[in-house]
């Protein structure tokens, strides 16, 4: 192990200017806009998710702008959620032209294999501006415990 | 110390992923922004300038993060317009996320249909 020297984090860094300007470079290449269609399913790209293991339950975020509560269908079979779901091309015109087409379109699907099982009966979910939120309870048995050491 | 305020405050910004249809009528932009409700969408047009930010409440889940594929952040996006745009008929509405702003295109440029007669 070697020993690294102890940082004050309020003290002020000369290079955090420098190095945030490298992470936004290196953002610009690693944030996908435009991936590629490849994959089993008909579409060219999947909604981005936050999967977040909490104390008492799992939460899922997803990103779906421009969807409908019609258009999602969430469903969980022993321990995996699936996100399915189709977004509509809403260009109907032809008359003009695209400058610039970064919105994808088409069906999608997303399974995530949850750690433990949950309590299926009280899984809910919510659509507000564009973003689904999932929210899975933890069953009582599987929640971590906490165990008290008794000294004698 | 003042500066190192400054860089912990400023939130991360990206510009949405956007489409921009033109036809005769209007420059149309449509955007999309996950998380970003009606009041937190500010459209602003300085001058040339046209300016939208959405602001995003960067709610972080209390737990540990196993798939973390959403970008935290506002959304924030310069445009400069030409004097084609009539300033005073922009349009913008919000829906499910999606921003969907109008720009009117001024009736001096747009394109005219000349009858010809024939005598």
């Amino acid at each position: 192990m070697a020993i690294v020297k102890w940082k004050n984090p309020k003290l002020y860094d000369p290079w955090a200017d420098l190095r945030s300007l490298q992470n936004e470079i290196n953002d610009l290449f690693n944030y996908d806009r435009m991936p590629g269609s490849t994959g089993l399913f008909d579409r060219s790209v999947t909604p981005a998710i936050d999967f977040v293991e909490g104390e008492n339950d799992y939460t899922v975020k997803c990103e779906l702008p421009g969807l409908e509560q019609k258009d999602i269908d969430v469903s969980i079979a022993s321990n995996v959620l699936t996100i399915k779901g189709s977004k509509e091309d809403n260009r109907e015109e032809t008359k003009g032209k695209y400058y610039k087409k970064e919105i994808w379109s088409g069906s999608f699907q997303r399974t995530i294999s949850l750690p433990a099982t949950v309590d299926s009966e009280k899984i809910s979910a919510q659509l507000k501006d564009g973003l689904l939120t999932i929210t899975l309870p933890r069953k009582e048995e599987t929640k971590p415990k906490q165990i008290s050491v008794s000294v004698k | 110390m003042e500066r190192k305020k400054e860089i912990e405050n400023k939130t991360r910004r990206f510009p949405a992923s956007t489409d921009i249809y033109q036809d005769e009528e209007a420059v149309v932009l449509t955007m999309e922004m996950p998380g970003v409700s009606k009041e937190n969408l500010h459209i602003k047009v300085d001058k040339d300038l046209l300016i939208i930010h959405g602001e995003r409440k960067s709610e972080e889940t209390e737990g540990h993060y196993k798939i973390r594929e959403i970008r935290h952040g506002d959304f924030y996006q310069e445009y400069t317009l030409d004097d084609t745009i009539d300033r005073n008929k922009i349009e913008a509405a919000i829906k499910n996320g999606l921003v969907t702003l109008k720009l009117g295109v001024k009736e001096s440029e747009k394109p005219r249909k000349i009858t010809v007669h024939v005598k």
